[in-house]
């Protein structure tokens, strides 16, 4: 059995390119080879079986007269009639030319024993058997996808901003005299030059109250994001792997998952995956019900599908942590901005529904907002509503499964969008966007940190500082913000950080 | 120059067959042994079910010798350990053969790739 399999192996890695069917054959001829000779030895494996067990019987039944009247086989042609006697003397082979006179219980006893270890033999040919059935398929199911039949395709994602993507993922939580990598901040640089949202921007440091005003916000955010840990934590619904699998993707996706607790298994992007098809459907891997025709040019032999990352808030699922997790029902909110368009005036109202762009989960803050005095002011916690009804989300513990699958086949829908109608899939979307309140937040561009950031000087800047005496927090003069919001001086007013507050003290 | 490495190509090559087939006759042994090494398995174990009472008999020839139960387990297992000597043997030895047989491949691959060359030569130089 090793030797074939050597043989399998070899045969298998021999055959260059150009021959791949030949070896394809070969291999699948060998697996069925093995298969078939298992059969045959399970087959045969089987009769033994049968054969013991009618044995047991007759040892059963034999001892129950003295003896038996019986045609006695007389050499290979006759029989003549005889008695069997002794009817519970049985001289037993014991294998290896061992013999012993037994009675018939411990004959039996002993055939027991012999149909264990046949029924063990049973058991390795029938796991042989299906470990080469599995061999043969994989092979079956190899040569469909690279001879590009079958529904397989690949799926490309072009990373353009790497940036991004590791920024994303190696930010920290603010540490007051935590100093960020040089590189990070060079990046920072880099990236605010390559723009490629058309909203308006400032490239180059901004000034000193702009900044200010952008660490507010960015603090703020921060809280907020630490509440959701905090929920999130809570969480024991075990979405836990799919939400850290999620995140991971999220973070890719140059923003972070702070925005949806957890998602379904089952597909669901998660509103800062914000993926987008250009041209092609997106073929989420667990999704299966998104349409797949995805055939694109078949460049390498395989349909490949284009995989885009985009801050576009699609839809999310939130988990409050007390078993009731909030989703963000579309049709929920189409219902909320109905109701809500005939009330007026509520202090928890949104404003209506406006064509939003929602280009980071930082963007989704932007929604949740309370108009408290006609003015949007930013929410603790877009879990925390004052009034459900007019928040955005709703409850799974109502029926759920229902929108899940509506939503799902109106995501697929959304998929096969294309770059240019991006807008439409915003519309799908009902959310609002607080007019000025949260703007900073809507650079339009990737923001891979919605927290607070804290970052330090690079080396040369801080250099004259060096001599001051150090004030409470050091680096604060000298910030330098990775998303520069030019928006910052439109935020409304908020109660005091403790920054801000340490600025003041300072001036 | 070709017609010698031609030769030298042959003998090795001859070499390394037999060595390949000492490989499978040990390889077709050592299953005969693993065979015999489960059935001796098997009848210790049902010689522990029977009791004194049982007369054993061992198959001598033609002829049924009576034997000791004890005598018979002793024999038995006696057996079985030499069985897993041999067996251990024939391992060893099947690596080293392998090995050898490693050795010639590589020699007969070079050799081969000699007369490739000096074939080219000579078909050159004619």
């Amino acid at each position: 059995m090793a030797s074939l399999h050597d043989q399998m192996a070899a045969t298998g890695k021999v055959k260059p390119s150009k021959d791949l069917s030949q070896g394809v054959e070969r291999l699948k001829e060998e697996h069925k080879k093995v298969v078939k000779d298992c059969r045959s030895q399970i087959e045969h494996w089987k009769k033994v079986e049968n054969d013991y067990e009618s044995l047991q019987d007759r040892l059963r039944t034999l001892p129950d007269k003295l003896s038996y009247d019986i045609m006695v086989p007389f050499g290979p042609l006759a029989f003549m009639p005889g008695k069997l006697v002794h009817t519970n003397e049985l001289t037993v082979l014991l294998g290896d030319n061992w013999f012993a006179k037994c009675s018939a219980k411990q004959a039996d006893a002993l055939v027991e024993h012999r149909k264990k270890h046949v029924n063990n033999t049973l058991d390795d040919l029938q796991k042989v058997m299906k470990n080469f059935q599995n061999r043969a398929d994989f092979t079956d199911d190899l040569e469909k996808l690279t001879g590009d039949t079958g529904d397989f395709a690949d799926i490309r994602e072009e990373v353009i901003n790497e940036e991004v993507v590791t920024k994303g993922k190696h930010r920290l939580a603010h540490k007051p005299n935590s100093k960020p990598k040089q590189e990070y901040l060079l990046k920072l640089e880099e990236e605010k030059e390559k723009n490629e949202s058309e909203e308006e921007r400032a490239t180059g440091v901004l000034s000193e109250e702009e900044l200010w005003a952008r660490l507010d916000e960015l603090e703020r955010q921060e809280e907020l994001q630490d509440k959701r840990y905090r929920l999130d934590s809570t969480d024991t619904n075990g979405e836990d792997t799919t939400s850290s699998s999620e995140e991971e993707k999220e973070a890719d996706g140059g923003s972070d998952v702070q925005v949806n607790g957890h998602q379904k298994e089952n597909g669901w992007v998660p509103s800062s995956i914000t993926s987008q098809m250009n041209g092609t459907n997106g073929s989420h891997p667990e999704d299966d019900e998104e349409e797949e025709d995805c055939d694109e040019e078949a460049g390498n032999g395989l349909p490949t599908i284009y995989f885009s990352h985009t801050a576009e808030f699609k839809k999310v699922r939130i988990n409050t942590g007390k078993n009731t997790t909030l989703k963000f029902s579309e049709r929920k909110e189409q219902k909320v901005q109905a109701k809500r368009k005939k009330q007026s005036g509520k202090s928890n109202g949104h404003s209506p529904h406006e064509s939003y762009k929602i280009k980071s989960p930082a963007d989704i803050y932007r929604v949740f907002v309370d108009l408290v005095n006609g003015e949007p002011i930013p929410r603790k916690s877009i879990l925390k509503s004052r009034s459900r009804e007019n928040s955005v989300c709703s409850d799974t513990s109502e029926s759920s499964t229902a929108d899940f699958e509506e939503r799902r086949a109106a995501f697929g829908r959304s998929w096969s969008h294309d770059d240019a109608t991006h807008s439409d899939t915003s519309d799908g979307i009902t959310e609002e966007e607080s007019p000025t309140g949260t703007s900073p937040r809507t650079n339009g561009r990737f923001e891979a940190f919605t927290g607070t950031v804290i970052e330090k000087d690079p080396l040369p800047c801080s250099i004259p500082h060096l001599t001051i005496a150090p004030p409470a927090l050091p680096t604060i003069p000298e910030r330098k913000l990775e998303e520069v919001g030019p928006e910052a001086p439109q935020e409304p007013p908020k109660r005091m950080s403790k920054f801000k507050a340490t600025r003041l003290h300072q001036k | 120059m070709a017609e010698a490495i031609h030769k030298k190509l042959q003998s090795e090559l001859e070499k390394y067959q037999q060595l390949q087939k000492d490989v499978s006759k040990s390889m077709s042994s050592r299953q005969k042994l693993e065979a015999q090494l489960t059935e001796n398995k098997i009848v210790k174990e049902e010689l522990a079910l029977l009791d004194y009472q049982n007369t054993v008999y061992k198959l001598i020839g033609p002829v049924l010798v009576k034997q000791d139960l004890d005598e018979a387990k002793a024999t038995v297992s006696k057996r079985l350990e030499y069985i897993n000597g041999e067996i251990q043997r024939y391992e060893t030895l099947l690596k080293e053969m392998e090995r050898k047989s490693e050795q010639h491949r590589e020699v007969l691959s070079s050799m081969q790739q000699e007369y490739q060359r000096a074939q080219g030569q000579a078909v050159g130089k004619a």
